[in-house]
């Protein structure tokens, strides 16, 4: 599995601007890969070669900064799901003791499978948390491919606490987050 | 087996089951009296073995769940008590019968039964069996638990005979095959002899040893049978009763790991039982070693390594109920088996506090297909899984599942939904979604939660409310709604939410009051304080007119008594923040007080308010409401809120009042950190009278200049120069207490001007005398005005009009026109248009009235009230006296005041002075008028204005001979009066010369005969401050002959009797001297005294100018002796 990694760090510049992007990241590119939680996977198959149906940041303080589906007129579905995938994010950080803090992996893995979705998890250092709910019957998408998805989504939130017009707790309104995010949305290689 | 019992947990494998059922018609109160007595015998510790017995107890259980009795023990229906009414001895047969077949339905596994007999006396009754006990009443059952104890017992006794029955290996026999009721057919011609089918058998048998053993109170036994029917049932491929074998052992040591049992108080059970069930399994923990040795069945489980062996560790007990819920998968018809083992699991894994996994557990429980499933289990299903996940600390998963049962409650397939239990269900999600319904929570915290599904929950609240026909819970959550949630709505969604309120409150208008639900719950009132949202609270003063002053000595009497210290670094700075909170101004008991708000709508439509008032504390207020309408999205708006104090003391200003949408809400200032105050306690002092001033004279329209001090009103009126007008102010008392002191005092505030004479005056006798001014009632005060103002420009000198060198030194009455009448042209009239202009400026006089009153309660608290009337007066220029002289009058007492008059007004006057004839003036026409006038004593005069003071320098005493002191003149120009003072003052001294007892002046001619000694007195008065004297006075007789000739030599004609020459001594002031002497006259004719004084003082004989003295002339007439007289 790890030798599917598509995705490479990338290159910084040695400016100031992504010396203080690497900052906030901190160990957000450490690549060590976790096991999924999978009970039961596939009852229904249902072809869809979408990316991730719903992509959620979601404040330290447990309310959504940003939250976007792709059946847009069933969305609050959608924020019903990620709302309590918060439990399992909350648990699954508590479960690190307090001491191994700095040493956890940001990537949560698989929060839970539901019938038609599975919904995974990433923590920022400034717990700070995105989910990303997947079709389940997208049996092609790999871990690692959750991986890369949670990372750009970590970089381009990186780029928007960086905008010094934005208010920290504010939704994001960022056109470049807008796009990153509908870019893991569409249509999967 | 259909309906799952998601209460079970894994201590349940150890109990036994008995149904207690009511038989007949039992009241159901009285059944569950009964019921609840009886399950409180939940565990009998069995007297010989040390063992317990655990009972579990159903009023209602399936007979198709009693058919898996044999592949669960604790599913068997062991035992049965029925409770039944019985009135008379001619039921109790039937009533018999019932029981028995009720007792047929359980047949096939009961223990044992009983029947409980409530009512029924006499014969029957009296008879003793073992299966039926009598009582007379429901009340009236003292020993029900021993009976059940008994029951108990003989329940143990059968278990343990079929537990011994079994356990003993007879190998020799053949073992019956356990099956569930799915499996019995697939057995149906299968081969029972082949080694396989044996261990099948074997397998199954030990597994049912081992519910038995661990039913029986044998722990260690059980464990070991599971073992070996694990191993047995693993080998054949048994997968189901492999699962249970499992399970067994997982429940096995959950009992041995957790004594305190794994169900917890979420399962719903009774805490006293959960207590009792506690301190029971620690009981039953102590005497487990003591069973292993009390029994000696299987030798191999009465070792310590063994029994450390068999029982599993928390980590095995999780992976085998894996293994187990693995293998009930494999069967449909085990659907109800899988879903209650993953329940025991996730509960054993709550206890364990390992939630992750539990979730996974609980994630499988969802999937677990159980066919079809009526509504009311799938709401059971849904509420069982919120409950376990509320168990593992996942809440919102637990509220997202209470919410789906509440929502399942509501179904459109249920035939009648059940609104109020979604309701009850929607509540208990509330915290799941960390939402309160505490408006003051939401405010404080920084908590925002997950508005969108916040939203939600309440629009579902409000409907499901609504449904339930409780408005007034609808309107609650509305306004909660609409208070927390404004910011994340779209104007839409306000538009319909503010819509539906006001149908709402149509109906139930919303509140301040607390709602209490049916269970207990509170809805804390909402208040809408974002519906318009405050931003500042401002006290407002009262008006000028109405703001009581306290008096100053009170007022220093008051801070003394706070503190004995003039100051103190620690008191002020405790007092700082007191200050910061009180507010400098009083409010007066009884008069209307403001408040002002800043609001603004936050609502993309109109907000309409009604009732905004304010709330107070501390005094008795009257609010009086105010209704208001704000655009949509105003920007800040100023609404003044007022009230009325009925008594006095400190008020606080709690918060306001309104009612919008029919929503009242009380918002108080406290819950409200976004709202700026400068503080909102404020004293209100006892009430005072209240006046209202009105005036003759109109308003003024402008301003005072100086506007320093607010007025109350002001007058304004335009007046000549000199005019007096008179001014009318009634005051009248519109307040409620009387007026008690009225004092008046007046302020000119125009320095500038020069002012002679005094501008206001009044007399407030007569209105004081009116008082107490009872309310309603006015009182009248006549200001008189008066203006005197010097249009001269300033320059002082008036033209002179004698050229006989007597100085006179006038008013500052001159004007500006001198330079233009410099070439004495008396009665050329005057004035290009343009020299006009020069002149005529308007002066204006402005002055400020304070009335100071007080009265009522206030007045004893040291207050009173001002009121202030400013009075502008625009002073035109009326008369000028340009030029200004004296003429000596015949008279030596009376001089001629010659004076030019100009008239500067457009009009026609008449100056009329004392005593002379009217004198006509044309508009701009100059004339000269002589007025007769007396001359005074200026000392005596009571030194009427500061022109006086000039003249009261010594030194100019001396020089001038004669000057002018105030006198009037007044002139008249139709009902115009002009005053005018000049001043014409005797001389320092002066000199009464008396002849014949006559006192002679200029005019009068002293008659004496010749021949007759004539007495003369000369009498000196000295009206100077200082002494004069001494002098010595000659009197000289003289003629005149009228031709400029006077003759002095009279000797022969005049001849003193005595010295003509007086000596007169230091005279004080105001003191007198006289001199007494007599004159002879030997011929006739006209003569003349001349009386010269010489200053004696320094010795030397120095004539002193007569004028000093206003010396008159003495005319004495001589006349021929009458004669008879001589006759």
């Amino acid at each position: 599995m790890l030798t599917r990694l598509k995705t490479q760090v990338p290159l910084f510049s040695m400016n100031s601007y992504t010396k203080l992007r690497e900052k906030l990241k901190l160990s957000g590119l450490s690549l060590a890969s976790t096991h999924s939680h999978v009970i039961r996977l596939g009852r229904h198959s249902r072809h869809n070669s979408k990316m991730a149906v719903c992509i959620a940041v979601i404040a330290k303080e447990n309310y959504p900064l940003f939250i976007r589906s792709v059946p847009v007129q069933n969305e609050l579905k959608f924020h019903y799901t990620v709302h309590t995938s918060l439990d399992v994010v909350e648990e699954k950080i508590s479960a690190v003791g307090k001491a191994m803090a700095d040493q956890r992996e940001l990537y949560l893995g698989l929060l839970y499978p539901t019938e038609d979705y599975k919904v995974y998890g990433y923590v920022t250092n400034s717990k700070v948390k995105f989910v990303i709910v997947v079709d389940s019957s997208n049996t092609s998408l790999r871990d690692n491919e959750i991986r890369s998805m949670f990372r750009k989504l970590h970089n381009s939130f990186t780029d928007v606490m960086c905008n010094p017009f934005y208010n920290p707790g504010d939704t994001i309104q960022s056109k470049a987050f807008d796009s990153i995010v509908s870019a893991m949305m569409v249509q999967a290689s | 087996m259909s309906i799952p019992d998601y209460m079970q947990c894994a201590e349940d494998h150890q109990t036994v089951l008995v149904v207690v059922q009511p038989v007949g018609i039992v009241p159901e109160d009285e059944f569950f009296r009964i019921y609840k007595r009886i399950t409180s015998v939940a565990q009998v510790s069995i007297r010989d073995s040390q063992r317990n017995l655990y009972i579990r107890y159903r009023h209602h259980y399936l007979p198709e769940n009693n058919e898996w009795g044999d592949f669960q023990t604790h599913r068997k229906v062991v035992g049965l008590i029925s409770v039944t009414t019985c009135g008379s001895a001619k039921e109790w047969p039937q009533t018999s019968d019932r029981f028995h077949c009720q007792k047929d339905v359980f047949g096939a596994t009961l223990y044992d039964s009983r029947l409980l007999v409530f009512g029924l006396q006499g014969e029957i009754a009296e008879q003793q069996r073992t299966d039926v006990a009598f009582y007379p009443s429901y009340d009236d059952c003292p020993d029900v638990e021993k009976r059940v104890e008994d029951f108990v017992e003989s329940i143990f006794i059968v278990l343990e005979s079929k537990r011994l029955d079994r356990a003993t290996d007879k190998s020799g026999d053949k073992i019956p095959l356990l099956c569930v009721p799915f499996e019995k057919k697939d057995f149906v011609g299968l081969d029972t002899d082949s080694r396989h089918y044996k261990k099948r058998c074997q397998g199954r048998m030990r597994k049912h040893v081992g519910d038995l053993c661990l039913q029986a109170g044998m722990l260690q036994d059980a464990l070991v049978h599971y073992h070996m029917a694990v191993e047995l049932l693993r080998s054949v491929n048994d997968f189901l009763w492999l699962g249970a074998a499992l399970e067994g052992l997982c429940s096995a040591s959950v009992i041995f790991h957790y004594p305190g049992g794994t169900a917890g108080k979420a399962s719903g059970r009774e805490p006293s039982l959960a207590h009792g069930q506690g301190q029971a399994a620690d009981a039953g923990k102590r005497h487990r070693p003591g069973a292993l040795t009390a029994n000696g069945i299987s030798a191999d489980t009465s070792s310590e390594i063994g029994r450390a062996k068999n029982c599993l560790g928390p980590e095995d007990i999780i992976e085998k109920y894996k293994e187990a819920i693995s293998y009930y998968g494999k069967y449909k018809n085990a659907g109800v088996i899988e879903l209650e083992a993953c329940v025991k699991a996730v509960r054993v894994l709550a206890i364990q506090k390992r939630a992750m996994e539990a979730s996974e557990f609980l994630q499988n429980a969802v999937y677990i297909n159980l066919g079809q499933l009526s509504e009311e289990e799938k709401i059971q299903r849904y509420s069982i899984l919120s409950e376990l996940y509320h168990l593992i600390g996942f809440h919102r998963k637990s509220a997202f599942f209470k919410r789906v049962a509440a929502m399942q409650c509501v179904a459109p397939t249920i035939p009648e939904p059940g609104w109020r239990a979604c309701y009850k269900l929607l509540l208990e999600t509330l915290s799941g979604y960390s939402l309160c319904l505490d408006p003051k929570d939401f405010s404080k915290g920084s908590h925002r939660g997950w508005a969108a599904v916040q939203v939600r929950l309440l629009h579902e609240l409000v409907y499901a409310s609504r449904r339930m026909g409780n408005p007034g819970l609808s309107v609650r959550h509305l306004s909660f709604l609409l208070q927390t949630m404004l910011d994340l709505l779209s104007d839409q969604e306000k538009k319909e939410v503010t819509q539906s309120l006001e149908n709402y409150t149509s109906k139930c208008p919303g509140g301040m009051e607390v709602l209490t639900l049916p269970d207990g719950l509170k809805l804390p009132p909402v208040p809408l304080s974002k519906l318009p949202i405050v931003r500042s609270v401002k006290l407002l003063d009262l008006p000028v007119s109405l703001r009581p002053h306290k008096q100053k000595g009170l007022l220093e009497n008051n801070m003394s008594s706070k503190s004995p210290f003039i100051y103190s670094p620690i008191i002020m700075h405790t007092r700082g923040e007191e200050r910061t909170k009180k507010i400098e101004f009083r409010w007066v008991q009884g008069d209307v007080c403001e408040v002002q708000l800043m609001v603004y709508n936050p609502m993309p439509f109109e907000l309409r308010v009604e009732h905004m008032g304010l709330l107070t504390s501390g005094v008795e207020f009257e609010a009086l409401p105010a209704a208001l309408s704000l655009p949509a999205e105003s920007g800040l708006y100023p609404v003044t809120l007022v009230g009325v104090p009925r008594t006095a003391g400190n008020i606080n200003i709690s918060g306001y009042h309104t009612s919008v949408f029919g929503v009242t809400s009380d918002c108080l200032l406290d819950g409200l950190p976004s709202v700026r105050t400068s503080g909102c306690v404020v004293e209100v002092i006892p009430s005072l009278p209240r006046l209202q001033l009105s005036t003759s004279l109109p308003r003024s329209a402008h301003p005072l200049r100086p506007s320093k001090e607010e007025l109350s009103s002001s007058v304004s009126v335009q007046l000549f120069n000199g005019e007096t007008q008179q001014l009318t102010i009634t005051l009248e008392n519109i307040g409620s207490e009387d007026l008690e002191t009225l004092e008046v005092t007046s302020k000119t505030c125009n320095t500038k001007e020069k002012l002679f004479g005094e501008f206001l005056s009044w007399d407030l006798e007569e209105a004081v005398s009116q008082l107490p001014l009872k309310p309603g009632q006015s009182v009248t005060l006549t200001v008189n005005v008066k203006v005197r103002l010097d249009f001269s420009g300033g320059e002082n000198l008036l033209q002179d009009l004698n050229d006989d060198g007597i100085s006179v030194t006038g008013l500052p009455i001159s004007s500006p026109l001198r330079q233009v009448l410099k070439p004495r042209a008396e009665t050329k009239p005057l004035g290009s248009e343009s020299s006009k202009t020069d002149y005529n400026h308007v002066k204006t006089l402005e002055a400020v009235m304070t009335f100071k009153y007080s009265g009522g309660a206030g007045k004893m608290e040291g207050y009173y009230r001002d009121l202030s009337l400013g009075v502008h007066v625009d002073v035109e220029p009326s008369v000028f006296f340009t030029r200004v002289s004296t003429l000596p009058a015949t008279r030596t007492r009376q001089c001629h005041l010659l004076l030019d008059v100009f008239n500067s007004t457009e009009h026609e006057l008449m100056v009329s002075a004392n005593n002379n004839q009217d004198l006509v003036l044309h508009p701009s026409e100059c004339q000269r008028m002589a007025i007769q006038v007396a001359k005074f004593d200026f000392h005596t005069l009571p030194q009427p204005d500061q022109e006086a003071v000039r003249y009261t320098n010594p030194k100019l005493l001396e020089e001038e001979r004669l000057h002018a002191q105030a006198s009037m003149i007044s002139s008249t120009l139709g009902s115009l009066s002009v005053s005018l003072s000049l001043s014409l003052s005797l001389c320092s001294s002066s000199l009464d010369v008396v002849v014949n007892g006559k006192p002679c002046d200029c005019d009068i001619i002293a008659d004496c005969k010749v021949g007759d000694a004539v007495p003369l007195e000369v009498k000196l008065t000295n009206r100077s401050k200082n002494a004069v004297g001494p002098f010595a006075l000659t009197v000289v007789p003289f003629q005149d002959y009228q031709n400029g000739v006077q003759n002095y030599d009279l000797q022969d004609a005049v001849t003193f009797i005595g010295s003509n020459t007086f000596y007169i001594d230091m005279v004080k002031p105001t003191e007198n001297s006289a001199c007494m002497g007599a004159l002879l006259f030997l011929y006739t004719g006209d003569f003349y005294l001349n009386i010269k004084f010489q200053d004696d003082s320094a010795g030397q004989g120095k004539e002193l100018p007569p004028s000093w003295f206003g010396l008159p002339s003495v005319h004495i007439k001589a006349l021929e002796a009458p004669i008879e007289a001589g006759a």
